[in-house]
């Protein structure tokens, strides 16, 4: 049976890794190597590493860097941040990256996701989504460009149109919060999306899990509280697989 | 017979990945498609990620197809087919069309179609997923029955029981691995499934041409 | 980079941010230490804390001791108010000579003293792993520190645990940990330098069982709340100068070295273990700065040098590789020379230091990685 993955989601900045509370500040989460090892130690299902220097400054991607990550994981690596053109596409995935993850060129240019797609295939594309709620409704939210006008829902599905792999959705409002993943937002997705929706922003506990499996999620992307908190990836999933979730433990 | 083990470059895709990890299990092997460099090889891995029908076309437009059949099914040098390396030793693929594939076991490549099912499952299968064995292999050695490993694909293996060493439950029950005599195949990634991926290489790698034959 | 203009301090530091005049927050910390605390108030707050804490009949309190300059002076403030203290000593990883010394001096102070000779076979494997794996070779000291004092703690029933100065109030940190006067688990897991990395992540190591590790895993909820174990520094409630509190320690009996130790121009701190001059070795491969930039920062906000003085105490000690703690340590972990030599490289900042075209970092004469010229300290 297909299992939830547990995905941390940490940014590249200024070559260590941080987290990022609310899109607006920043704490360090430690050195590229040091923190990859530990995850691999700990046999995470996959990581997500997104170069935020390369998306809000324009740098070029850090091809160094992600070159030294891909060599220490050998789960699926996600790379985004900047990516806007095939070149960069093969650039990340030359690196040793699988996947990427893509955001603002997507909001401005949708077909930019079947160009990837239909050279390098679906499955190597993440559609990165951030969302903010502002006077209880939901907007699309892009760090460089403000409140993008575009229902979250139709931008999703025009998305998976386009030939996404996945969606990748973050609450900006939850983001480095530890209070619970934002179910109400993962609510107005339900049967809209077929493709597997990844969520984060907000994982406290163990029990947030959960509730953001049962609203629709179908994989599980944090990081404050793994670096922060005493709980730890596996926590997480013998609380799911307590509650009869399938998920991965690795045995032996 | 040279001791390397050859990793076939034929522009399908994450072939750093698969070389990571025989490095990491400590065996040489070398990204190549050269014609010598593989008829000197002690093993061959076909690794890659893509469409069946652009495969078979690089690979043809390599020239090596017969080279292969060669070095695969006469010589029965060790082989190890990952995704769509394993796709490949179809018969033949649905994918986009009718395509050949190399022929070595009789088997066809269909995709995941849940369009009439209760279940609503999503295509491409991806995400981490346990192998049940079937019939014992000397690649799942030391490796716990039912351990998960990772897959990416929306097309699957389906053929007889005849060389089945592991399934799959995604919907429907598939076969994600395989094993006729020396050539041994995996629908998931063992690079991309950390502590039981790495010992999968690492068992491949261990392998004596005389124990599997 | 970007470096403090009033201290050295650059901002390849974690979480250390610069205000508008350039100024680092370790500096403003300083500097509301010096202006903005009523420390009489917080003398009284700290009396109040003992008093509401008093129910182990034979200790007062218990202490995490290393026989250190720090450590004594804990032991004589907190005999000096009138208390008796329980002290701990995790054993350093490689213990020098002059660290038992001092720890023996710090048990003449008159106080008990508990050593806790953690068994070595467990701990070696857990040093070996914790290197490649987070590149802080003193990680599992860390830890230890912090986790076998609250153990002691629950054991003997002495609900205050105090520890010295606050790191984040000394070197800057996180703002929300700088109004943190507790160190309990969440401070541990927040601030404590884990590095990502949980006593949890190391069981499998080399054949390291749960069983193996209970010493390093944190007191479960029930028994801290059932004995009230809370930990407070000492140095958010008392003025914590380094150069007085050396003062102090040394009039009674800590003994410093004849010449600096590795790494930095001091000669009065992390004298207990060699493992820590490896320590901060690593620290200066990871950010381009090191212990001497510490000591010299901390040195420019106390006002014992200016910051010209800094700059060249930092150039001329700053990330010389320490020989001789290095050969220590090779012997102790038993990796040989080039195994050390990758796990450093495969740490050590692309940003900050040059390479040659086959992408080796280029070194100096005596060893120091060469930094580039945006990384000059000026």
């Amino acid at each position: 049976m297909l299992k939830h993955r547990i995905i941390p989601c940490v940014l590249l900045k200024d070559w260590q890794l941080v987290k990022s509370i609310q899109f607006s500040s920043y704490r360090t989460i430690g050195h590229p190597i040091a923190t990859v090892r530990v995850y691999n130690a700990r046999n995470v299902d996959e990581l997500i590493v997104l170069d935020i220097d390369a998306s809000l400054n324009d740098e070029p991607i850090n091809t160094e860097i992600i070159t030294d990550i891909a060599n220490e994981c050998f789960m699926p690596l996600t790379i985004g941040g900047g990516i806007k053109s095939l070149e960069d596409v093969y650039t990340v995935l030359n690196a040793g990256a699988d996947k990427i993850a893509i955001n603002s060129k997507a909001i401005t240019n949708p077909s930019f996701i079947r160009e990837i797609a239909t050279v390098f295939g679906s499955q190597c594309v993440v559609a990165s989504i951030d969302i903010k709620k502002i006077d209880g409704v939901y907007r699309v939210y892009n760090k460089k460009m403000g409140i993008v006008d575009i229902d979250p829902v139709e931008l999703a599905c025009e998305y998976e149109a386009q030939g996404a792999g996945e969606i990748l959705l973050t609450s900006v409002d939850r983001d480095g919060t530890t209070v619970g993943y934002d179910t109400e937002l993962l609510q107005l997705f339900g049967n809209k999306i077929t493709i597997p929706i990844i969520i984060n922003g907000g994982m406290g506990n163990p029990k947030d899990s959960i509730e953001a499996l049962l609203s629709g999620a179908d994989a599980l992307a944090a990081a404050y509280i793994f670096h922060f908190s005493q709980y730890t990836p596996d926590m997480i999933k013998k609380e799911l697989a307590f509650h009869n979730f399938p998920v991965r433990l690795v045995k032996g | 017979m040279s001791d390397k083990i050859v990793i076939i470059d034929y522009g399908m895709g994450n072939l750093r990945s698969v070389q990571k990890a025989f490095e990491k299990v400590g065996a040489d092997a070398i990204i190549s498609n050269d014609h010598n460099v593989i008829q000197n090889s002690s093993k061959l891995v076909l690794p890659g990620v893509g469409a069946f029908k652009d495969a078979m076309s690089n690979l043809a437009e390599l020239d090596l197809i017969d080279l292969l059949h060669e070095e695969v099914i006469n010589k029965k040098k060790l082989f190890l087919g990952i995704c769509l390396g394993m796709q490949l030793i179809a018969r033949k693929s649905y994918e986009f069309g009718e395509t050949e594939g190399l022929g070595w076991i009789d088997a066809e490549i269909i995709r995941f179609d849940f369009s009439d099912s209760p279940i609503e499952l999503k295509v491409p299968h991806v995400g981490w997923n346990n192998v049940a064995y079937v019939n014992s292999s000397p690649l799942f050695e030391n490796i716990p029955d039912n351990s998960d490993f990772y897959f990416v694909h929306s097309y699957y293996f389906a053929s007889d029981r005849q060389y089945v060493t592991g399934i799959t439950d995604y919907g429907v029950e598939f076969i994600s691995s395989v094993q006729k005599k020396n050539i041994f195949a995996t629908q998931f990634h063992p690079e991309k499934s950390q502590t039981h991926g790495l010992k999968i290489i690492e068992n491949f790698v261990r392998l004596e041409g005389t124990s599997v034959c | 980079m970007k470096i403090c203009t009033h201290c050295v301090m650059p901002d390849t530091k974690p979480d250390l941010h610069f205000d508008e005049e350039g100024v680092c927050d370790a500096c403003r910390s300083q500097e509301a230490k010096n202006k903005k605390i009523d420390w009489d108030k917080r003398k009284e707050e700290f009396l109040q804390i003992i008093n509401t804490n008093k129910k182990n009949s034979d200790y007062d309190c218990i202490i995490g001791v290393s026989g250190g300059k720090d450590s004594t002076f804990q032991v004589l403030k907190v005999k000096e108010l009138g208390l008796n203290p329980l002290c701990i000593c995790f054993e350093p990883t490689i213990p020098t000579e002059i660290g038992r010394k001092n720890l023996e001096n710090l048990n003449n102070l008159g106080v008990d003293l508990i050593h806790v000779k953690r068994n070595p076979v467990v701990y070696k494997k857990l040093a070996r792993e914790a290197i490649k794996r987070t590149g802080d070779c003193e990680w599992q000291n860390h830890l230890g520190i912090f986790t076998v004092v609250p153990h002691f703690a629950v054991k003997f029933n002495i609900p205050l645990i105090i520890w010295g100065e606050s790191p984040q109030i000394e070197y800057g940190g996180p703002a929300s940990s700088k109004t943190r006067n507790i160190l309990d688990r969440q401070w541990l897991e927040e601030f404590g330098g884990l590095l990502g990395n949980r006593i949890s992540d190391m069981i499998g190591v080399d054949g390291i069982t749960e069983r193996d590790l209970s010493l390093y895993m944190y007191p479960n909820d029930e028994d801290i709340h059932r004995v009230g174990v809370t930990g407070v520094f000492l140095g958010y409630y008392f003025k914590w100068d380094l150069r007085e509190v050396l003062e102090q320690s040394s009039a009674h009996g800590f003994s410093t070295t004849v010449r600096p130790v590795e790494t930095t121009y001091e000669n009065f701190e992390n004298l207990d273990c060699y493992s820590n001059h490896v320590h901060d070795y690593l620290k200066y491969v990871k950010y381009g700065f090191g212990r001497a930039t510490d000591n010299a920062c901390l040195d420019i906000r106390l006002g014992y040098i200016s910051r010209e003085s800094g700059v060249r105490l930092v150039n001329k000690y700053d990330g010389i590789p320490p020989r001789q703690a290095i050969e220590e340590y090779l012997k102790y972990t038993g990796f040989s020379r080039a195994e050390f030599n990758a796990i450093v490289d495969s740490f050590t900042n692309k940003k900050i230091f040059k390479r040659d075209e086959q992408g080796r970092f280029l070194k100096d004469i005596d060893g120091s990685l060469i930094r580039k010229e945006e990384y000059l300290v000026r």
